[in-house]
Parts: C-alpha cells; structure tokens; sequence
C-alpha cells in the first residue's frame, strides 16, 4: 500500500473511530453534525425505497433516533453511511412488512407516487421545467420496477456505494446484488427509452 | 461452457465502472468496440446515471432541524433514564450489602429476644422472617398499587 492510500485508509479509520466514540456517548453535537451530513443522501434513498415523500420523512427521524439508540453497535471498521443506510433499510422494511406484509412493492401507492420537490437553486424557468420533466421521467421509470432492483440501483449509481456496500446494506449476497443490478438495469432502460420517444 | 458474451457485457455494465477489475474493463472495452448493440445500451445506462444523479432531492431544512430537536430531546431522555438506572442499581447493591452485613446480627438479635420471652425458635424464626421480608413486601405494594394507578390512568386518557 503506498503512502497516500495508507494515510486514506487510517483517516478514515480516525474519523470512523471519532463517530464511533461519539456515538457512544451519545454526543449530540455529533449526532447534529452527522444529521447535517448525511441528510440528503439519507433522504434520497428513503424516498427511492419508499416512493413516498412523506414516509420517507418520518422513517428519516426515525432512522437517526435508531442511530441515537443504538450508537454504541456501530463498528468503526466500516463507513457510517453504510451502517446508517442499513438502520434506514431495516426501520422501512419493518415497517412496511406491518402495514403490508406481502412485499416491499406492495406497498407503492400508484396514487400517491413520488414527489420529488425541485431544488432550492432556481437557474431559469425552462432549465427548471426540463429538469423537472427528467425527474418525473426517472421517477416514474424506477417506480415501474421492483424495489430490490430500485434500491440496488440507487444504492449503487446515485450513492455510489461499491457492491460490497450494498451487499452489507442491504444483508444480500454480492452475487445477488449484482443480479439485482443487471436485472433492475434491464428492466429501466426500456422504460426511460420509450419516455423518451 | 461459454456464456453469452453480450450478457456478460451488460452485467458487467450494470456492476458500474469502479466495481471491475483492470482485466474486466479491458474485455469490456474491447466488446464494447466490436457490439453496437451493447455499446448503445453502454450508452444508454451512463445517460440514465447522469439523469439519476442530477435528480434534486433535497431535505427540507425543517426537517432537519425538527429531526435533531427530537434526536436531541431523546437523547436527555436516554440520559435521564440511565441516570434513574443507574441510581436503582446503587440502591440495590447497598441494600444487598447492608442485608448481608445485618441480617446475621437479627438473627442474633430476635435469638436472644426468644430465648429470654421463652418462646420455642420456629415462633421467633416466623417473627424474623416477617421483620425481614416485610420492607420488600411493602414496597412491592406500593410499587404495584402506583402500576395499577398508571395502568388506569392511561386507559382513561386513551379511551
């Protein structure tokens, strides 16, 4: 390992270690910090998971008061987001599994939908409307798919977590996830092909 | 067996760039050079990824201040129920030791009381027993009577 990948590695560790620390003390300064941190990648995925704006809210401050209860099991030799990912991950699929306990995509609520708000950074009109059409486009396509396959793909392309991250997220096989990949590609593309046209 | 190499393309497309080994994105490229039709779908899977990272979700600055509120709030609480905890455990343990370090000296104590009364031992060991147990037992009442009022006193406001 030469010497930059090597002071990588152990910056990492410290800072794991730091969270690791706080997290056992239940420090809320660093819970604040890390709620800052992670709030839009923790989001997202909740919103991709759930395809409900308004449950992926609640299962947002629901995922940090997990955090916040079961610091102390957070092992530093791994990143937080992935560990905080795989709180969300359980939180929902136990919740969802009580409201409907046939399958995750059981649960999508057609009418209901996804509600992606546009962002706070307004350039102009029309970049804001094709911006919002490309976001209903993709919206509506990773709704059409399974939710396995829907949360392997934002997992790995959106939050950009290796396979072996997701694997760990999500307590499925690297060789499951990598089908779930291929598959949930598979099945997207036509999608946001005949959107397109 | 040879598996289908177009297949095998488009999983490897689908594991994403950084998931593949040096000699992965080798095979890959050369594929991709020699197949439009993996190329397109090559194509079309790195269009879809720009797309779905230039998707705005952002978290309401509301929420996340109500979420660290809450997370704080629960975290006193958290604090507060250890420190309760915490005391229960101090109580029980000096309890324990000053039971260990008395109850021989009672037992002396109701011995001597029996013997100048003249009453037979299983009188004063009954007598004993009820000077001993009777501390837990009346805290176990209280303890019980104040469970039974916050039973019911949830069960009124809820219903």
């Amino acid at each position: 390992m030469n010497a930059a990948a090597c002071y990588f590695v152990n910056g990492m560790e410290s800072e794991t270690s730091a969270i690791a620390r706080g997290l056992r003390r239940r420090d809320p300064d660093l819970l604040d910090r890390l709620i800052e941190q992670y709030q839009h990648r923790l989001l997202r995925y909740l919103i991709y998971l759930t395809s409900n704006r308004e449950l992926a809210e609640d299962m947002f401050q629901e995922t940090w008061i997990r955090v916040l209860e079961r610091g102390h099991q957070y092992d530093p030799k791994y990143e937080f987001s992935t560990w905080l990912l795989s709180i969300a991950r359980h939180l929902t699929v136990d919740y969802l599994r009580k409201k409907k306990p046939t399958s995750l995509d059981g649960l999508l609520d057609e009418e209901e939908g996804i509600s992606l708000d546009p962002p706070d950074l307004r350039p102009s009109a029309l970049e804001m409307i094709a911006q919002q059409e490309q976001s209903e486009q993709i919206s509506a396509a990773l709704v059409g798919i399974a939710a396995e396959y829907r949360e392997a793909i934002v997992l790995r392309f959106q939050e950009g977590l290796a396979l072996d991250e997701i694997a760990a997220v999500t307590g499925a096989p690297l060789g499951t996830v990598k089908s779930r990949l291929y598959r949930g590609l598979n099945a997207l593309l036509p999608r946001l092909k005949g959107a397109q046209a | 067996m040879n598996r289908d190499p177009h297949q095998q393309a488009r999983e490897l497309i689908a594991c994403g760039s950084q998931g593949l080994t040096d000699s992965q994105q080798t095979w890959l490229q050369i594929h991709l050079d020699q197949c439009a039709s993996c190329h397109d779908y090559a194509q079309a899977a790195e269009q879809f990824v720009r797309s779905l990272r230039s998707v705005p979700v952002a978290a309401d600055p509301s929420l996340v201040r109500s979420t660290q509120m809450r997370v704080r709030v629960h975290a006193q609480q958290l604090q507060q129920r250890q420190e309760r905890l915490w005391l229960v455990w101090m109580s029980c343990i000096v309890v324990g030791l000053s039971a260990a370090i008395t109850t021989p000296l009672l037992w002396r104590g109701f011995e001597w009381i029996g013997e100048w009364a003249h009453v037979s031992s299983p009188v004063w060991q009954v007598g004993f027993m009820v000077f001993w147990i009777s501390p837990a037992l009346a805290a176990s009442l209280i303890f019980l009577a104040r469970g039974v009022h916050l039973t019911d006193t949830n069960g009124t406001s809820r219903g």
